[in-house]
């Protein structure tokens, strides 16, 4: 009787070992797909695509795993260069993928796909550019940051403004007319919020953002070399606009609320942003009146891309499946319609959305004269970002900036040697 | 033989240990070490031998003074805190004991040690907001004037001075309960026949007999303070366009050089002398601090 109890313990135990064993096995087949991604606002829009691929791979498991921007950057850079095991799908903007490709961390993209990024059908030329290196398509483009001007109806309304700024003369009057101040004259509303504060390059890249559209740039290019472009009378302009509005009229303060959340909160009444902001505002803020207006000169685009490393052949396939299925129409208009990231692809209809949201209009309904900059594919870029932005923190709480050019132009001047140095320690500075 | 035999015996028991140790624990210093020397993008094969240039370079950074001065001034702030406050906690705590709330006296000072530091610091983060934090409106409403706590240059250090010291207090407290309670008894009950008053045994006895607590404290504390991180991260971080001021510490600029500037030899550099300094503030700190007679 203990024998026979004993011999049925054993077997239910061996059972039991089997169907764990097995288990794992067929776990083990499963199709593990990894998606990282820098904007988790895109979560369910990748979660879908992954819906929709389960026709085709019955045991795919794709695991979206999205971070904050600068915390993705680093995890790409320690994730490459020591290697991945599970097949992944990278999301990153071609200035930043181009590192990995120039250092053979990103292998080229399969013909089909290739092709598929190729047709003139699918994408223009500028987004084919961004992922292709030396002539091989390495990512399949997905979507653009691009910057437009968001304001505040009702307080434009309120402050006896008919329409958006035009210029940049128009920006400063604006801000002026729009900063609400409590009794003792501190800003309580803000006329204009601008990038103040914060780690990283976020500073810079605005900063670069307005002094475009006093035509200049922060980087020049020279055939293929670089040098700093601001420590000029459009870079004056451009940190002239901040100083005064931060230390001099004080349209906006470091302290202030700032950014999306400041104008779905009507703390501040303009701002300049990417179109993510609408389908923020839809789910955060329903009520609020405002529209977008075109920047005077042209906007920042900064194209992202997919891209895939690691798995087995057969991992990587699934993989840039995804990357494909990512552009089928119907993803791309519930990208648009409920994330608000422009979409790459030519050939679909976002029709419908425009309509519906009108405020995509002035991402979408661009003049032909609208200039277009980017972050150019140079590994020091982010560096230069970092420490000009720095640089800049300090200038624009500095009072004793306003109304004096020649210290401005003398803060452009050392920041502008600091960049130059930067690109000839890389071997990139045009003499 | 046998002697020989329980040698080996030994060396073999203790060699997985020192294995891991090494693989653990001194690979990475001296690799550190080595990818000093070198400059190294993270993801090229190439890695030119460079010697002492990125030493040099360092010393003419801005970035990297500013990021040195300001840990300098947290790590020594903290500890400027923490040490006399958690001893008279400690004491406070230690002469309380026989009180039913003892135990929660301890545990809460405690909490903030084990408490996971980013969403402490989030918390923190809000509690410092210049338009809607707590910390504001109470000196507003007590007649002061509103501070801009995370954006000002010298108070956004005040405030990670006060959260690491925050953090570490709880430790430090731990530890020196264990001090106050090793302490000879007798001494005290000698002095308390002589007419010294608590305060004066305190100072005049308390406080030199715990010497070596507050050696290791101060050690603990110094080396937690030059590793700060997360707490100056945490403060400027936002997916919204005002965090706050970002406060450069030596950790930070070490890791933007290496995963966002792709410098990974300068990075290295800098580690190098970071654990130079720890290294020798620590052994600045036993020297000052040892009593005479120790080894």
């Amino acid at each position: 009787m203990t024998k026979s109890l004993r011999t049925g313990k054993l077997a239910r135990v061996a059972r039991l070992t089997t169907a764990l064993i097995l288990a794992g096995t067929v776990s083990a087949q499963a199709q593990d797909v990894v998606i990282w991604g820098g904007f988790p606002e895109l979560t369910e829009y990748y979660e879908r695509v992954a819906g929709s691929l389960s026709d085709k791979y019955p045991d795919l498991n794709v695991i979206v795993e999205p971070i904050g921007l600068r915390d993705h950057e680093k995890r790409v850079a320690l994730g490459l260069s020591s290697g991945l095991e599970d097949a992944t799908v990278l999301e990153l903007i071609g200035s930043t993928a181009n590192r990995y490709i120039v250092n053979d961390l990103l292998s080229p993209a399969p013909d089909n796909v290739a092709n598929f990024v190729n047709d003139n059908a699918n994408f223009e030329g500028f987004f084919q550019e961004t992922a292709t290196v030396g002539g091989s398509v390495y990512g399949v483009p997905v979507f653009r940051g691009q910057g437009a001007l968001f304001y505040n109806t009702d307080m434009l309304a309120a402050a006896g403004l008919d329409g958006p700024p035009k210029t940049m003369d128009d920006y400063d009057v604006y801000a002026s007319k729009l900063t609400q101040r409590d009794g003792d004259g501190n800003p309580t509303v803000s006329g204009w919020s601008l990038r103040l504060s914060g780690g990283g390059g976020g500073i810079a890249e605005k900063f670069w953002i307005n002094l475009h559209q006093y035509g200049g740039t922060l980087l020049k290019q020279v055939g293929d070399k670089y040098q700093a472009g601001y420590a000029n009378d459009t870079g004056l302009a451009a940190l002239k606009q901040y100083v005064n509005a931060v230390s001099g009229e004080k349209t906006v303060t470091v302290d202030m609320p700032a950014d999306a959340a400041a104008f779905q909160r009507g703390q501040t009444a303009m701002f300049i942003r990417e179109s993510w902001v609408i389908g923020d505002t839809a789910k955060k803020a329903p009520n609020l009146n405002y529209k977008t207006a075109l920047l005077p000169r042209g906007s920042i685009a900064l194209p992202v891309n997919l891209y895939v490393s690691g798995g087995s052949d057969k991992a990587q396939q699934a993989a840039w499946d995804f990357a494909i299925a990512a552009n089928k129409p119907e993803h791309l208009i519930w990208m648009l319609d409920n994330v608000g990231w422009l979409p790459n692809r030519s050939g679909v209809d976002y029709s419908d959305v425009v309509a519906a949201k009108p405020q995509f209009g002035a991402f979408v309904d661009l003049p032909d004269d609208y200039v277009f900059f980017t972050l150019p594919s140079i590994e020091p870029i982010n560096e230069i970002l970092t420490r000009f932005a720095a640089k800049l923190v300090d200038a624009y709480a500095d009072e004793a900036l306003v109304g004096n050019d020649a210290a401005m132009m003398a803060v452009l001047q050392a920041s502008a040697d600091e960049t130059n140095a930067i690109l000839d320690r890389a071997g990139i500075l045009a003499k | 033989m046998l002697r020989r035999k329980r040698f080996w015996f030994a060396i073999i028991a203790i060699l997985p240990t020192f294995a891991i140790f090494g693989w653990v624990r001194m690979f990475p210093i001296i690799e550190t070490l080595r990818l000093s020397m070198f400059q190294w993008n993270l993801l090229s094969k190439n890695k030119p031998f460079v010697g002492f240039d990125n030493f040099i370079e360092l010393f003419g950074d801005d970035q990297f003074l500013d990021a040195l001065t300001n840990t300098a001034v947290i790590a020594f702030g903290a500890m400027a805190v923490t040490i006399p406050a958690s001893m008279v906690l400690a004491a406070v705590i230690y002469h309380r004991t026989k009180s039913r709330f003892a135990g929660f006296y301890e545990t809460a000072v405690f909490i903030p040690h084990v408490v996971s530091l980013v969403p402490a610091a989030m918390a923190w983060k809000w509690i410092f907001d210049a338009k809607l934090g707590p910390l504001n409106a109470a000196i507003v409403a007590m007649g002061g004037t509103a501070q801009p706590w995370l954006f000002d240059p010298v108070l956004s250090v005040v405030c990670i001075i006060f959260l690491v010291s925050w953090q570490t207090l709880g430790y430090g407290v731990l530890i020196y309960l264990v001090g106050f309670r090793n302490l000879p008894k007798s001494v005290y009950e000698a002095a308390q026949l002589d007419g010294a008053s608590g305060l004066q045994s305190f100072i005049y006895m308390s406080v030199p007999l715990l010497k070596p607590i507050t050696l290791y404290v101060s050690v603990v504390t110094l080396i937690s303070g030059f590793n700060v991180y997360t707490q100056a991260y945490v403060l400027a971080s936002d997916t919204q366009g005002a965090p706050g001021r970002q406060v450069r510490v030596l950790v930070l600029d070490m890791l933007e050089n290496s995963f966002q500037n792709f410098r990974v030899g300068y990075a290295a550099a800098e580690a190098v002398i970071l654990l130079s300094i720890v290294l020798l503030l620590t052994a600045i700190q036993f020297g000052l601090l040892r009593q005479k007679g120790d080894r």
